[in-house]
C-alpha cells in the first residue's frame, strides 16, 4: 500500500478512494500484461492522465529521428504511447472555484511530480506536464483529500463543467450560476447515463446573454440564466443551448429549450445524455461529438427524442435536493468592504486598476485578475497566492477561461496593498483582457495533435505587444487574440478577433510552420458568431501581419466599428491582398529562418518521414493545382460575404474536387475534368488506399469530398455554407500534407 | 540509514547575471539532445521563461530534468533526478551533485567568461512532503549527516541551513562550502 494511500485514508471520500484504488490496481495489471492497452487507454484517460507528445518513443532533435528508449520497453500505456513517456495530468475545477488549501496542494504536486509549473486551461482546468503514470495514483489521492477529482476529465465523458468567473459578483447576470454548476458537476459525475459516449461532452454555464465568459454557444450542452414569471411567482431557470462546439468544423449551439425550471434542468441533462449515449455515433469518434447528432437529426426531432426520454428518467431525489443547500453557497469575503480613497497608489496600480481590476455588484469589494502570462504561473507561486488569498479574500478563487486566475472580494480598500504583495510575486502584470492577454493551447509544446508552436507565437506577439501596449490605439489594446497549435481550436481561435492556428506549407522539399489567419469571430455574446480563415502566413510572419491588420483597422475604421464588422467591411478580398506578401514562401537556402518555429531551434518537422524521390516537375505541378483548389475556396469565401450560398456550395466542392484531382494528378495525370473521374480515382487511389489518411483523423477530411459528391444538398442554407467551407480548408490542408508525405522529399 | 527523496534536486547559482538571454539557452540544450552533451536519456526543451523566477528553460530527460532556472530570482543551473535514485542517501546526492555540475561545467564553456558559476554554494531540494516535511526538527535530524556527506565532497567543511521556514514549501537546504573548484569538486565525485 502507498504512504499516501495510508496517510490520507481518513481524508478521503469513501467512493472517491474505491475508484483511485481500483485505478492503482489497473496500473499494476497493465504492467503485468493482464490488462489490455486499449482498455487501460480509457480508463487512464477518465481519470485525466494523458499522452504528451513524443510518447510513441520517436522524435526528430533537429538532425535526425531518435529513438527514445524508455527504461520499461516496449510496456505501453495505450496503442503507441509508451509507458514511462511523460504524461499530462488533466484535473478538473468544477467553473473554476479554488480553495486556498486546494491550490496549495495543487503547487505541491507541481513540486513532486511535474515541472514545476501550473498551466491554466481554456475550460478552467489546471494540467500538469511530464507527470509519469506511475505518479498517478498518489496524486489523485493527494488531490480527493482536498476535494478535487480528475475523475472524467478526459475520455469520452463529462468533462470539467464550466461558468462565468465573475459569476455571484457581476453586474448584469439575471443570478449566480455557480451552485448549478456545482449540483451538475456532482449529479453527471460518474453517473451510469454518461458512461457510454462515442465522444466527449462539455457543459457551461452562464448567467447573462451579453458577455462572453459563460461561453455557452459553444458548449455540447449550454444554460444560460433567464426568470420567468409563473403562476405570479419569478422562477429562475435556463435557456439550454446543445450541439455546440469548435473543433475542426465549429458548430453554433441550437436552442433545445426556452426556459426550463431550476427544477427540471438536470433531469433534462441527464436525458439529453441518455439521447446522446444512445443515438450518438460510436465507431466513427470523428462524427461522434453531439453536434453531429443534433445535425443529423435536426434540432427539432432532437428535441423529441429529449422529451421523450425525459419521461422515461426515473425519480433522482438529487434532481432538486440540491436546491435546498442553494444558501449554502454564499460567498465568505475575508475582510469587510471598504472604499479605496485617498490612500497612496503604487507605482503601476492605475494602469493594473484600469484592465485588471472590476468593481463587484457588492459595494465595496472588487475582482481582480491576474493575468498569467500563457496560462502559466510556479508552484511556488501557487503557495504564495494561496496565502495572499487567505488574508485578502480567502478561499474565493477561480480560474478564467482566458487562462487567468481572479480574486473575488477584495475590499477595494486593500487593492493597492494586494497589489504590491501580487506585484512581489510577479502577478500583477496589468493588461488583463486586452490584447497582450492572448490565449494559447500547448501546441507543439507538448501536445501530440501540434502542428505549429502555438506557445511560441504567443510568447513572441506578447513580448512584441507589451513592449508597446501604452502606445497602441485603445481599438487595437481591446481586441481578443487566440492561438491553436492546430485545427482543433482548443485555443479557441474561431471566437477571437484575430484567431490563429497552426499548419504547414511545403517551400522546396523543407516544410515551413504557418497558422492560418482568422478573423472575425466575436467573444461577446457567449461566443456569438465564429471567424473564418482567411489565408496561411508563415510563422515567422504572423507578427508582421498581425501588425498590418491593426494598422490598417485603426487607419480606417469608422468611428466606434468594431474589428468584427470592419473585417467583414473590408471584405476577404481586400484582406487576403494585404496579406499577400506575407504569404510568400521563401527558399531554405534564402532565407533559413523561416523553417523554424518561433521558441524552436530545430529546422521544422511535424513528422519523422523521408520518403522515395520526388521530380521537381511534378511538385511544380502539384502546386499549381493545388493553387486552383485554394482560388476556388477563396471563391466561397467571397460568396458568403456576399450571402450567396448555393455559389459557396458550388466553389467550395469545385475546391475540393480541384485538391483531390491535383493529388490524383501526381499519378495519374489523364484524369480530365469530369467531376465524377476525379472522385472515383481519388477514391480508389488514396482513399482506399489509405495514402491519404491523417494520421490522427484517418480518412475523416476526404470524406467531407465523398459526403458533396454524393448528396448535393436540396437547400443551401447559411449554416450549411459555414460548415462547407470549414470542411473544405481542412479537405485542402489534408490534401497538402498527404502530398508531402507521399510524394515529397521532405528533408525536415 | 536516511531515507532518499522521490526527487532529489541541487542547483548551483551563477556568479552574475550572464550576458547571454535566456531565450540563447534553448539552442544550447537542443543542441545538447543532438549531442548527447549530458547524461540521461534526453527528451526535449520546455520554454518558461515568460513566468516570473520560475523554472526558465528546461532540458527534460527521462531520470531527471536539467533546468536553467529562475526560482528564488537566482538564476543558475537546476537538476532535479526524478527515477532510480540510489537507495541510500550519500550515494543519492553523490549522483545528482555529480550531474549538476557536469551540465553546469558545461553550460559555462558554452559562454566561457560570461556564464560562470558559484560552486562553493548550491541549494539541495528533497522533492517529497511524505518523507521530507519542511520541518525545523527535521533539518536539526539531517543536518550533521548531510553536512557530513558534503564535507567529504567539498574535502572541507561544509555549512548547511534551511532553505525555506515555509512548512508548505519543499525541504531543502542551503549548503556552503569553502573551496569552490567546480573539476576538483568533480572528480571528487567521480572517484
Amino acid at each position: 500500500m502507498s504512504a499516501w494511500r495510508e496517510q490520507l485514508a481518513d481524508r478521503i471520500p469513501a467512493e472517491m478512494a474505491n475508484l483511485i484504488d481500483t485505478f492503482e490496481a489497473q496500473v499494476e495489471l497493465r504492467k503485468q500484461g493482464k490488462l489490455d492497452e486499449k482498455v487501460f487507454a480509457e480508463q487512464r484517460l477518465r481519470k485525466g492522465a494523458y499522452g504528451q507528445r513524443y510518447d510513441n518513443g520517436q522524435r526528430h532533435d533537429g538532425l535526425r529521428t531518435r529513438e527514445l528508449s524508455y527504461p520499461s520497453g516496449g510496456l505501453v500505456k495505450g496503442p503507441d504511447t509508451l509507458w514511462d513517456a511523460p504524461g499530462m495530468q488533466r484535473i478538473k475545477i468544477p467553473y473554476g472555484g479554488l480553495t486556498a488549501e486546494q491550490l496549495e496542494v495543487l503547487s505541491e504536486l507541481a513540486d513532486e511530480y511535474a515541472d514545476g509549473i501550473l498551466h491554466i486551461t481554456t475550460r478552467q482546468d489546471i494540467q500538469l506536464h511530464y507527470v509519469h503514470i506511475d505518479d498517478t495514483p498518489d496524486l489523485m489521492r493527494r488531490l480527493a483529500a482536498v476535494g478535487i477529482t480528475t475523475q472524467e476529465a478526459c475520455g469520452n465523458s463529462v468533462r470539467n463543467i464550466t461558468a462565468c468567473t465573475l459569476a455571484g459578483v457581476c453586474h448584469d447576470e439575471v443570478f449566480d450560476v455557480s451552485p448549478y454548476a456545482d449540483a451538475m458537476t456532482r449529479f453527471l459525475l460518474d453517473h451510469d447515463d454518461v458512461q457510454d459516449f462515442g465522444r466527449k461532452f462539455k457543459v457551461a454555464f452562464s448567467g447573462c446573454a451579453g458577455h462572453a465568459c459563460g461561453l455557452v454557444k459553444m458548449h455540447d450542452l449550454g444554460l444560460l440564466a433567464q426568470t420567468r414569471e409563473i403562476a405570479g411567482e419569478t422562477k429562475r431557470g435556463f435557456t439550454v443551448f446543445v450541439g455546440g462546439g469548435l473543433g475542426t468544423v465549429p458548430q453554433q449551439a441550437k436552442v433545445l429549450a426556452d426556459f426550463v425550471t431550476e427544477e427540471q434542468v438536470l433531469p433534462l441533462a441527464q436525458a439529453v445524455a441518455r439521447v446522446f449515449a444512445r443515438l450518438g455515433e460510436k465507431k466513427n469518434r470523428n462524427r461522434a461529438r453531439i453536434k453531429f447528432l443534433v445535425s443529423k437529426l435536426g434540432i427539432d426531432e432532437f428535441r423529441r427524442e429529449v422529451q421523450a426520454e425525459l419521461e422515461t428518467v426515473p425519480h433522482d431525489e438529487r434532481h432538486t435536493a440540491y436546491l435546498d443547500r442553494l444558501g449554502d453557497f454564499a460567498y465568505q469575503p475575508a475582510k469587510a468592504g471598504l472604499a479605496l480613497n485617498g490612500r497612496p497608489l503604487p507605482a503601476g496600480f492605475s494602469d493594473w486598476y484600469r484592465t485588471n481590476v472590476y468593481q463587484q455588484a457588492q459595494r465595496g469589494y472588487s475582482a481582480i485578475t491576474l493575468n498569467t502570462p500563457l496560462g502559466d504561473f510556479t508552484s511556488m507561486q501557487g503557495f504564495q497566492l494561496a496565502e495572499i488569498a487567505r488574508r485578502y479574500v480567502g478561499d474565493n478563487i477561480r480560474l478564467s477561461v482566458e487562462q487567468n486566475i481572479v480574486l473575488r472580494w477584495v475590499a477595494d480598500a486593500d487593492l493597492p496593498a494586494i497589489y504590491r504583495e501580487l506585484r512581489a510575486i510577479g502577478l500583477a502584470d496589468a493588461g488583463a483582457g486586452t490584447i497582450v492577454d492572448i490565449t494559447t493551447c500547448p501546441g507543439t509544446d507538448t501536445c501530440k495533435l501540434g502542428i505549429a508552436s502555438s506557445r511560441g507565437l504567443t510568447a513572441e506577439l506578447r513580448a512584441r505587444l507589451i513592449e508597446r501596449i501604452n502606445l497602441l490605439p485603445d481599438a487595437v489594446r481591446e481586441l481578443k487574440i487566440k492561438v491553436s497549435g492546430c485545427f482543433n481550436s482548443c485555443g479557441q481561435h474561431h471566437v477571437a478577433d484575430i484567431g490563429f492556428f497552426g499548419n504547414s506549407r511545403r517551400s522546396g522539399n523543407h516544410k515551413m510552420p504557418h497558422f492560418q489567419v482568422v478573423l472575425g469571430g466575436q467573444w461577446r455574446e457567449n461566443a456569438g458568431s465564429y471567424g473564418l480563415a482567411v489565408g496561411a502566413v508563415p510563422a515567422k510572419n504572423i507578427p508582421a501581419a498581425l501588425e498590418a491588420l491593426t494598422k490598417r483597422y485603426v487607419a480606417e475604421r469608422a468611428d466606434g466599428e468594431v474589428f468584427q464588422s470592419w473585417v467583414k467591411n473590408l471584405g476577404r478580398k481586400e484582406i487576403k491582398a494585404m496579406l499577400q506578401p506575407l504569404m510568400k514562401l521563401p527558399s531554405f537556402e534564402d532565407q533559413p529562418e523561416y523553417f523554424s518555429d518561433w521558441g524552436d531551434s530545430r529546422v521544422y518537422t511535424i513528422d519523422d518521414i523521408g520518403v522515395g524521390e520526388c521530380a521537381g516537375e511534378v511538385v511544380s505541378l502539384f502546386s499549381l493545382e493545388i493553387a486552383r483548389a485554394e482560388s476556388a475556396h477563396f471563391e466561397a469565401l467571397l460568396a458568403l460575404d456576399e450571402g450567396d450560398f448555393p455559389l459557396v456550395d458550388q466553389q467550395a466542392y469545385k475546391a475540393m474536387v480541384l485538391a483531390a484531382r491535383a493529388l490524383v494528378r501526381t499519378k495519374y495525370l489523364d484524369v480530365g475534368d469530369d467531376y465524377g473521374n476525379i472522385v472515383k480515382e481519388f477514391r480508389s487511389r488514396f482513399y482506399d488506399t489509405e495514402l491519404v489518411y491523417d494520421r490522427f483523423a484517418k480518412g475523416k477530411f476526404a470524406r467531407y469530398l465523398f459526403k458533396r459528391h454524393s448528396q448535393p444538398p436540396a437547400r443551401v442554407g447559411e449554416d450549411y455554407a459555414h460548415q462547407l467551407i470549414d470542411e473544405t480548408q481542412l479537405f485542402i490542408e489534408n490534401v497538402h500534407s498527404a502530398e508531402q508525405r507521399i510524394n515529397g522529399v521532405i528533408v525536415s | 540509514m536516511t531515507s532518499v527523496p522521490k526527487r532529489l534536486g541541487v542547483k548551483f547559482n551563477l556568479k552574475r547575471e550572464p550576458a547571454l538571454a535566456a531565450a540563447d539557452i534553448v539552442p544550447i540544450f537542443q543542441r545538447w539532445i543532438q549531442e548527447h552533451t549530458v547524461a540521461g536519456m534526453l527528451i526535449d526543451v520546455i520554454d518558461y521563461k515568460h513566468v516570473p523566477e520560475g523554472p526558465g528553460v528546461i532540458l527534460i530527460a527521462d531520470e531527471g530534468d536539467y533546468a536553467y532556472d529562475f526560482g528564488d530570482g537566482e538564476i543558475g543551473l537546476h537538476y532535479i533526478r526524478k527515477r532510480d535514485l540510489p537507495g541510500d542517501m550519500q550515494a543519492a546526492l553523490r549522483l545528482a551533485f555529480r550531474l549538476a555540475l557536469q551540465a553546469a561545467l558545461c553550460l559555462e564553456a558554452e559562454a566561457p567568461g560570461d556564464i560562470e558559476f558559484d560552486f562553493s554554494r548550491a541549494k539541495i531540494s528533497f522533492l517529497d512532503r511524505q518523507r521530507f516535511r519542511n520541518e525545523a526538527s527535521r533539518f536539526v535530524a539531517l543536518q550533521a549527516e548531510i553536512s557530513a556527506m558534503l564535507a567529504e565532497f567539498y574535502d572541507c567543511p561544509v555549512a548547511l541551513e534551511r532553505a525555506y521556514a515555509d512548512p508548505r514549501l519543499a525541504f531543502a537546504l542551503r549548503a556552503a562550502a569553502q573551496n569552490g573548484d567546480g573539476q576538483a569538486l568533480l572528480e571528487r565525485l567521480q572517484a
